[in-house]
């Protein structure tokens, strides 16, 4: 007689739930224990599963930080765009530097040789009393007083005033009452620049000579070397002459660098005393 | 099948992923094996748990009131007259 077989349903004991939930909790339990009664060995068990687990877990994140926030990688994207942007403008007026430079140095890149003495501005103004650079070379160097100081293309900017072992003191043409003589226009009309401070000097001339606005204003040096340009002729009814308002060829100010040579071909007057 | 290949993740799952993807796939698998999320909890805090960390074993306090509350799903099922 076949016996019919009635199995107790008890959900916590019943076949299908002793099985692998059962398997997987025993192994928990054997590995609490392991961790409580040897945690020396359970460390040294476990130690490269957890080394895995780290190299995963920063792979995994590497590689969902990629995808994680558009509008942040946007907004990175258009920050390294401006960066870009500004290095390349940054790296445009390095390369103008460096040819200011060498144009400067006569491409010899030495500080000191038979064309002049190289010089760094220190002191500029509102640093340096107005009109005056202070430069980074002295008698130790070689500089005299009397030396012209030329900038970049080789504008005359002034005359080196007072002399010390590693400073100089450079007077520029602008310098209030400080004559120069010079030239201007194509028919050279010479005329005695006068600084009137703030980088921009004047000079007087017959109505007659012809001079207009733009026209270049020359110095003498090695050949004529351009001083700057006539901005605004002003022109006085009951004077016979004009006065012209000269502006330097390029910002007295701003120049860095400075080459000092012994011209002895400009003829300057200096109306403050020298110390 | 997914109960052998479930319970082995779920445990895997404990050390590679984080651990909301292994309380959900606990959670999951409680559907099938009852006492995986107490098993997958003891096991989290048996590897994680320090007691400077934490003021109790949180995986395993969770994973045990999963495992209950499954055990006491599925016992009403079974003795109900819905059982499928």
């Amino acid at each position: 007689m076949k016996k019919t077989f009635l199995a107790k349903r008890n959900a916590l004991l019943s076949s299908r739930s002793a099985s692998w939930g059962a398997l997987a909790l025993t192994t928990a339990l054997g590995v609490l224990f392991l961790r409580l009664l040897a945690p020396n060995l359970f460390w040294q068990a476990f130690a490269p599963v957890f080394r895995v687990s780290d190299a995963l877990a920063t792979e995994s994140h590497s590689f969902s930080d990629r995808f994680g926030n558009a509008a942040a990688l946007a907004s990175l994207n258009e920050k390294l765009v401006e960066r870009n942007a500004s290095l390349a403008n940054e790296n445009a007026a390095l390369v103008q530097k460096v040819a200011n430079l060498s144009e400067l140095l006569g491409a010899s890149g030495v500080q000191s040789g038979s064309s002049g003495i190289l010089a760094g501005v220190i002191a500029r103004p509102p640093e340096s009393p107005y009109d005056v650079l202070v430069v980074g070379a002295g008698e130790n160097e070689g500089v005299a007083l009397g030396m012209e100081a030329f900038g970049a293309a080789d504008v005359p900017l002034g005359v080196v005033s007072s002399v010390l072992a590693d400073v100089s003191r450079v007077t520029l043409f602008s310098a209030p009452g400080m004559t120069t003589n010079a030239s201007v226009g194509r028919a050279n009309v010479p005329l005695t620049l006068t600084g009137a401070g703030a980088g921009a000097m004047n000079a007087s001339v017959a109505r007659t000579a012809g001079v207009a606005v733009g026209d270049t204003v020359f110095v003498p040096g090695p050949g004529m070397l351009p001083i700057g340009s006539v901005v605004r002729i002003d022109s006085d009814p009951l004077s016979p002459g004009v006065t012209l308002r000269i502006k330097p060829a390029f910002n007295l100010f701003s120049t860095a660098w400075v080459e000092l040579r012994a011209t002895g071909a400009v003829s300057t007057v200096f109306a403050t005393s020298t110390p | 099948m997914i109960r052998s290949f479930g319970t082995l993740f779920a445990l895997l799952s404990a050390i590679f992923f984080p651990w909301p993807f292994t309380a959900c796939f606990a959670l999951g698998m409680a559907l099938y094996e009852p006492l995986v999320p107490l098993t997958v909890g003891l096991f989290s805090d048996t590897l994680y748990y320090t007691s400077h960390g934490a003021q109790m074993p949180f995986f395993t306090l969770a994973g045990a009131f999963v495992t209950a509350a499954a055990f006491f799903v599925r016992n009403r099922l079974k003795t109900g007259i819905i059982e499928g």
